[in-house]
């Protein structure tokens, strides 16, 4: 799906589910004290690729896809 | 022995006339005697007298997926029904129950199931259980602020495995949690092996996010010995049921041969196997060489998968039992544990 191998927390090493698919726990956040809540389709300065792939992006794309649509 | 003694006791039929009830039916295993079923029939003897015995301290080992599966509320009622006195886990079990305390849950699913696919979607496998990667995570976020606020109040003390469950099942709110009801009854839950589970795991994202040392929660692998010791040593008998074994197991019979006391009841519920040597799978008839179980106790090994056997116990036992009975363990009639420890 487009946009996979963009950078997004979703394939970001740092990240875990949260509020699957659409919100990521960032570790790199927490360890910072900043919020690690974040969306799964956002990204900072920090992101790095993740070593072994997962359908976090492709179900978040799926999911503001059917939201937009929805609107 | 001579050949008559061989030949005491016939073995009696097993008759199922309609309605029968979980103890009815385990006197009819009783009355056969034989393989799983006598063997089931002994442990809910075993375990009764245990709780009979004034003068016995119930130790509940716990090991494997336990929660998971669905004993999360049997173990819970037994500690709120003072049906057991002192629990040893593993991390992981506690680690379960602290899961579903925050809100997560464990999934019936499937054995034969493509992993690689759960991996992508973040869905972990216990078997044919299934754990979402998002309840983990929510309780290693909990349990990070759990951990600050728990160093804090501490004031930086290191705690035994006793005092830092006490500590996280006071903050745990879950009144169906293991942790809570432990808590709230004054029954410790031992973790030998913390370290080795999410609350050992989950040391390194709080531990990363404090910026003083002294906000970092210490826990001391040694400090609960004397603990547990000690109820050994005080109890004027001691009996375990376990369930699994493993860490759990060889710290009860660790701790009644420490304290030179040895087990007055056992019961052991195991798919683990004697010949590699290894503690799961061991004979109760071996620990009595080490110390670990007096010769004349009362003990059986029932060989089968804990999720089908213990709930029948506790059916059966509780049945014979009746809902009016009472126990007062023999550790809080004497104050030997209780709230606050």
């Amino acid at each position: 799906m487009e946009g996979e191998n963009l950078k997004f927390c979703g394939n970001c090493d740092s990240h875990n589910c949260y509020d699957y698919p659409t919100k990521v726990f960032c570790s790199t956040r927490h360890a910072q004290n900043l919020n690690p809540i974040v969306d799964t389709l956002w990204h900072c300065d920090n992101w790095n690729q993740v070593s072994q792939e997962c359908y976090c992006v492709r179900e978040a794309q799926k999911a503001k896809n059917n939201f937009e649509t929805q609107r | 022995m001579e050949r008559k003694d061989y030949l005491k006791e016939p073995v009696t039929h097993i008759k199922i006339n309609g309605a029968l009830t979980v103890d009815q039916l385990m006197q009819q295993f009783a009355n056969s005697g034989s393989f799983g079923a006598g063997r089931l029939a002994a442990a809910c003897d075993t375990y009764e007298k245990m709780l009979k015995d004034p003068e016995c301290t119930i130790f509940l080992g716990l090991s494997g997926a336990v929660v998971p599966a669905g004993m999360r509320t049997l173990v819970k009622d037994l500690i709120r029904n003072h049906l057991v006195d002192v629990i040893v886990s593993t991390g992981a079990c506690m680690v379960h129950d602290a899961i579903e305390a925050v809100g997560g849950h464990h999934y019936k699913g499937g054995w034969a199931v493509n992993d690689n696919e759960l991996y992508k979607y973040h869905l972990f496998r216990i078997y044919d259980i299934f754990v979402p990667e998002e309840d983990y995570v929510k309780l290693d976020y909990a349990l990070s602020d759990m951990y600050a606020d728990i160093a804090k109040e501490r004031k930086g003390e290191s705690l035994g495995s006793d005092e830092f469950t006490y500590e996280i099942g006071k903050r745990l709110k879950d009144e169906n949690s293991i942790l809570r009801v432990a808590y709230e009854e004054g029954v410790p839950i031992f973790l030998p092996s913390a370290r080795d589970s999410e609350f050992g795991f989950i040391h390194w994202l709080h531990s990363a996010q404090q910026q003083d040392q002294k906000n970092v929660l210490q826990l001391d692998a040694f400090k609960d010995v004397p603990t547990i010791c000690g109820i050994c040593s005080k109890s004027p008998k001691n009996g375990m049921i376990i369930i699994g074994g493993g860490v759990p197991r060889n710290t009860i019979q660790s701790s009644t041969l420490a304290s030179k006391k040895g087990l007055d009841y056992a019961v052991v519920i195991t798919l683990d196997r004697p010949e590699t040597g290894g503690l799961s799978g061991s004979t109760l008839e071996e620990t009595v060489s080490w110390g670990k179980m007096k010769g004349s106790a009362d003990h059986v090994t029932v060989v089968g998968e804990a999720l089908m056997v213990f709930p029948f116990v506790v059916a059966s036992v509780t049945e014979r039992l009746g809902k009016d009975f009472k126990r007062q363990p023999f550790l809080q009639r004497e104050k030997l544990v209780g709230r606050g420890i």
